[in-house]
């Protein structure tokens, strides 16, 4: 391989400048990840010093990606913080890094759940080592597929997160660990698949030069071709999301996981499954978009009442909590299905904050479970006066689910059905209606679990520990944050921004590109009365 | 002018931050409503003095989506437009009038009652969202403080943590009012599809000039829009979530919620209704007859049950029924400037709920049932409650008449409707006041009538809420007021119209003393009865719905669930074997293996091609 180094400089100027900004966010936490696997540890005697380790990591990593987020230049349409080195060109695969608004909304997404699920993970005694290894690998690989501009590597990141996480789940979980981690692994494993046929449909169709997304994917093709590629892309996204009926996997993989990797993978894994649909379908395959967008919108609807009817009857808390976070995902497919520049924009904005969301629902319920010592349903009851801490952070994950204001998740749904109801109308409402329905399963849940009469046959519970009420306040307070805050705190009688230059703002970077292949015509002037 | 929505959120900060005992708590509510009450009346003293309202932006999101396209679609903004004029001041003194009354009653009252400081930090949370609804004039902003309030509605709702019976009633003060809270987000989003904006000042005076625009768009963003008010009004069949919780939530916050919420209700309801005018005479028919019908039957529904809490509350959504159907009238008579009389209704039914469930859970308290039938006395021993009540049930019967006369046709059907229901309502509202003020209070086991006393201090709130709805109640009779809440000028009612639907409602008062004059015990077993044979078909009816329709449905979810699982199972289960069958050839003779395989393919092949089996 050769190291001809075709590299770009940083936009911007500022306190941290690199020329390979996007791999540090890859390649750290994998450096750090080899270093604690081959560090001697006898009988557990470093354990505090390796989640140390992999906390800073994490920590160094949201560092940096702080610093990314506000050097982004909002303005410019095309990618930025790129990084280029031929690596195969004998089939054209580069290592092409690249990030855009979306992009900087999933780093930013991936960077506060990976530090969430260290905290989550405080409490892991057994292999410790091999735990936060693996946690770490699995976080370099989602940084890996979001930032790839190279479908090639793309492939590889997407299907190298598949190994931790089964891993993890097989080696950390609860009593149906083996069912769970099977499962993950056939359904991301046939979602790989179809990503790969799609991107070698793609690659053929080109002329079999090269992996690149911009030549793959601003190539013009046929309609058959698009409907075919978004075809293949959409199993594979369905599969990670997860949709209907493909999220098979997503009950017993958040149920059986160690709550920290039920925070990754409902967190921050499953986000890659929207937004590879927005990068390929919706924006680079405009035709099939317009074919298949009344199949996406009913796959969402089909999903968040699914998720909702689901979670009515479970009793199992962390199914019920796998079940609720499912719902986000079909609120962001609304807003893909919606085809229009303000449907999607809202499902770029819905990329983030259904991840936290989501992550926030599954990683409360586990919690909760393994605080009151049991996931039955049938035993939980009356919480709230002995768990008040998890008891309102359950509340708030509750309202974040629903989209209540003050939650980034309002803004999301709003520009999300604002955009929808022009163009998906019905998909729209049935939506709204499985929200509806999510509405009373949370209802239920909380009246039983939270504020019925205590159960004196339940095991004794425990309020959260602190790393337990950290990692939740953070997930919550990122939501609270975005959502109070979506511009960014300006300095008072002025548009300058405080410190934060506005998430909003920095996320729609790149999303008019997107649209400009679905801005709605200008209606008919009234007929003369 | 921001200022009116910092106070209480500032003081629910405080409450949040450091307080921690159930005095400090309701000291801090009570020091923060006070101040956004004079803060309001400082704002209202400024307003007088200038004849526009104020108005003020701020942003809170704005997204460039497209560079192409109709313009109000390229850039998409909510924007904090707060907007204060002579109504959103007089609603929002009413509101926090109410809260002041309801912090001061729950003060003395409510010693008992868990949590004191997460309820007033929620209290004062909720008088935020509700100024914010009241001050909103772009429509996603108006949605994101409704919803907020209707989330902390639910939290003040289900606050006796630990009882069964509350936190299962307290699931459809979430569930009910967030579907038709979703059917408002859908209107707004409707419109805004159309229409490529969300702010009523740009919105409504493009309704029939916007390039595509359709009666049928304006009528489903109407009845979407319909739908999402009728919730929070809790017009009937919405009602649910109030009567449900009125016996088992806190009395303070199932007053607050039943006083807040008509007159943010009605208030939006008001300002909507250019785009409900804007659609056809078929769609405001229909909502006039929704509206009717609610109020009917909740003035028919509140002679049934002994509940004095629950016939209250289903009195009060009677009145504000009537109230809405006066608003809706409005935009159906062209030009008509009499809907505001509705709102001024409710303006003076809103104290008098609240006034009326503090004095009825006074007394239900001291008496120590829920029963009306066990109640009596309350007329010489409670004198200032029972008297709070009377005032009360006066103004909840009488509040619609003023609106009554402005606006609606005593010849008319829609007004024969609403004369049926103000009579009703009537009944109803007056027939706690007589059967927890007079008959004999018997003597229970533990309980001696004897000590029946009006407790000292909380008396008072509960009276002075009633003396402020009584002058609502008057000044609605006037056209001085209707003309100062909306700056237009308003004919005069006929004193014939005014005393004919008074009339109305003092025969239903004096029916209503009749019977209980001439036999309390047996008129209120006979509702009880009504009530208990209600309750029967309700719980049955329900219970319909239950078996065919909800269970069926969860259990598909279930079992799509199970399946999936299944069939997860089962392919793994072939893969494996079939893994094994490969390995097992693997190691078995190659030829036999291959001299089968050839004859498996062949027959195979045979019965699959078309030609080769002739």
């Amino acid at each position: 391989m050769t190291l001809s180094a075709i590299t770009q400089q940083s936009v911007g100027a500022g306190i941290f400048s690199s020329a390979f900004l996007l791999s540090i966010l890859i390649w750290l936490p994998v450096i750090v990840a080899v270093g604690i696997a081959i560090m001697p540890n006898p009988r557990g005697r470093y354990d505090t010093l390796i989640k140390q380790i992999a906390f800073f990591a994490n920590l160094v990593t949201m560092f940096i990606l702080f610093i990314a987020y506000h050097q982004f230049e909002n303005f410019l349409p095309t990618m930025q913080y790129e990084e280029k080195i031929a690596w195969l060109p004998a089939i054209g695969v580069t290592y092409h890094l690249g990030v855009d608004g979306p992009g900087i909304a999933m780093l930013m997404l991936s960077g506060l759940v990976g530090i969430a699920s260290v905290l989550a993970s405080i409490g892991i005694r057994e292999r410790v080592r091999t735990y936060f290894a693996l946690l770490l690998l699995a976080q370099a690989s989602v940084n890996g597929a979001i930032v790839a501009r190279d479908m090639f590597v793309l492939i590889l990141f997407w299907g190298a997160s598949i190994v931790p996480i089964a891993l993890l789940i097989l080696g950390w979980g609860g009593p149906r660990r083996v069912g769970a981690a099977w499962r993950l692994v056939g359904y991301w494993g046939l979602g790989t698949a179809a990503l790969a046929v799609g991107v070698l449909a793609l690659y053929a169709v080109t002329g079999g030069r090269t992996f690149d997304m911009e030549t793959l994917l601003g190539t013009a093709q046929s309609p058959r071709i698009q409907i075919g590629v978004s075809i293949a892309m959409i199993v594979a996204g369905a599969t990670r999301l997860p949709l209907f009926p493909l999220h098979g996997w997503l009950r017993d993989a958040l149920a059986e996981a160690p709550v920290g990797v039920a925070v990754v993978v409902s967190g921050a894994a499953s986000r890659l499954g929207a937004f590879l649909l927005l990068r390929v379908v919706i924006g680079a395959e405009p035709a099939a978009a317009h074919l298949l967008s009344p199949v996406l919108a009913a796959l969402a609807a089909l999903t968040v009442g699914y998720a909702a009817l689901a979670a009515i009857r479970s009793v199992d808390i962390r199914h019920a909590g796998a079940y609720l976070a499912m719902v986000p995902g079909g609120i962001t497919l609304l807003g893909l299905a919606a085809i229009s520049p303000l449907g999607i924009a809202g499902s770029v904005l819905s990329l983030f904050t259904g991840g936290l969301a989501a992550a926030l629902i599954a990683g409360v319920c586990a919690t909760m479970s393994e605080r009151a010592q049991t996931r039955s349903l049938l035993l939980l009851s009356g919480l709230a006066p002995r768990m008040p801490n998890i008891a309102w952070i359950f509340l708030l994950a509750a309202f974040a689910l629903l989209g209540v204001p003050v939650f980034a998740s309002f803004a999301s749904e709003v520009m999300t059905f604002f955009g929808a109801f022009k163009t998906q109308p019905i998909g729209a409402f049935a939506v709204a209606i499985g929200l509806a329905i999510t509405a009373v399963a949370l209802a239920a849940l909380l009246g039983r679990v939270l504020f019925g009469s205590p159960n004196s046959d339940a095991p004794g519970v425990s309020d959260a520990a602190l790393g337990e009420t950290w990692y939740l306040g953070i997930l919550a307070g990122a939501l609270l944050w975005i959502g109070l805050f979506p511009g960014g705190p300006k300095i008072p009688g002025t548009d300058t921004p405080l410190f934060d230059p506005g998430f909003v703002s920095q996320i729609a970077a790149g999303v008019s590109d997107i649209t400009s292949n679905y801005t709605l015509p200008a209606p008919a002037a009234p007929a003369a009365q | 002018m921001p200022v009116l929505l910092i106070a209480p959120f500032a003081s629910f900060l405080l409450a949040l931050s450091s307080v921690r005992t159930r005095r400090s708590a309701s000291a801090t509510a009570m020091f923060g409503t006070v101040v956004s009450l004079l803060l309001t009346l400082l704002v209202a003293w400024g307003l007088a003095r200038r004849s526009t309202p104020y108005v003020a932006s701020y942003q809170y999101i704005n997204m460039s989506v497209a560079f192409s396209g109709p313009t109000n679609f390229q850039t998409f903004a909510i924007n904090l437009v707060f907007h204060v004029d002579h109504l959103t001041v007089i609603a929002l003194l009413m509101i926090e009038v109410c809260v002041i009354a309801a912090i001061g009653w729950h003060q003395l009252m409510g010693r008992s009652e868990p949590g004191a400081a997460r309820f007033h930090a929620l209290i004062t949370l909720l008088l935020f969202a509700c100024t914010g609804v009241l001050v909103s004039w772009d429509l996603a902003e108006l949605f994101g403080f409704w919803a907020l309030a209707g989330a902390l509605t639910y939290l003040l709702l289900t606050h006796r943590w630990g009882f069964d019976e509350a936190a299962s009633r307290a699931r459809i003060a979430l569930a009910l009012p967030f579907l038709t809270d979703l059917s408002l987000l859908c209107g707004i989003a409707w419109l805004y599809a159309r229409y490529g904006t969300q702010n009523l000042a740009t919105l409504l005076p493009i309704l029939h000039t916007n390039p595509g625009w359709t009666v049928r768009s304006i009528v489903v963003g109407s009845v979407l829009l319909f739908v999402g008010v009728a919730g929070r009004l809790a017009l009937w069949p919405l009602s649910g979530w109030l009567t449900m919780t009125s016996a088992t939530a806190p009395t303070a916050a199932s007053a607050i919620a039943q006083s807040a919420w008509p007159v943010v209700g009605i208030v939006v309801l008001y300002r909507l209704t250019p785009i409900f005018a804007a659609s056809n005479r078929q769609t405001l028919q229909a909502f006039l007859v929704a509206c009717a019908v609610s109020a009917v039957i909740a003035g028919a529904t509140s002679l049934v049950g002994n509940g004095p809490r629950r016939v209250i509350t289903l009195a009060g959504s009677g009145a504000v029924a009537v109230a809405a159907a006066v608003v809706i009238n409005g935009a159906y008579h062209q030009p008509a400037t009499f809907a505001i009389a509705g709102v001024a209704a409710v303006l003076a039914v809103a104290p008098a709920r609240a006034a009326a469930l503090l004095a009825a859970s006074t007394i239900a308290n001291a008496m120590r049932t829920d029963d009306m039938a066990e109640m009596g006395e309350a007329w010489r021993r409670m004198r200032a409650s029972s008297g709070a009540l009377l005032a009360s049930a006066i103004v909840i019967g009488l509040a619609a008449s003023g609106a009554l006369a402005f606006g609606v046709s005593s010849r008319s059907r829609l007004g024969i409707a609403l004369g049926e229901a103000v009579l009703l309502l009537a009944v109803g509202a007056i027939r706690v006041f007589f059967g927890a003020s007079f008959g004999i209070l018997r003597r229970r086991r533990a309980f001696d009538p004897d000590r029946v006393r009006e407790p000292e201090g909380a008396r008072g709130f509960p009276y002075w809420l009633a003396v402020a709805s009584a002058a609502l109640l008057v000044a609605s009779f006037l056209t001085g007021w209707l003309n100062f809440l909306d700056g237009q000028k308003h004919p005069a009612a006929g004193p014939l119209a005014i005393a004919l639907w008074a009339a109305v409602a003092i025969v239903g008062f004096a029916a209503c003393a009749l019977v209980f004059t001439r036999g309390k015990d047996g008129a209120l077993a006979l509702s009880a009865f009504g009530g208990g044979f209600l309750g029967r078909y309700a719980a049955g009816g329900l219970g319909i719905v239950d078996r065919f329709l909800v269970e069926p449905t969860t259990d598909a979810g279930r079992r799509v669930s199970d399946w999936i699982a299944a069939g997860d199972g089962a392919l793994g289960r072939f893969a494996t074997a079939s893994g094994q069958l490969a390995l097992a050839a693997g190691r078995g003779p190659a030829l036999p293996i291959v001299v089968g395989l050839a004859i498996v393919l062949a027959v195979v092949f045979a019965l699959v091609a078309p030609g080769i089996a002739r």
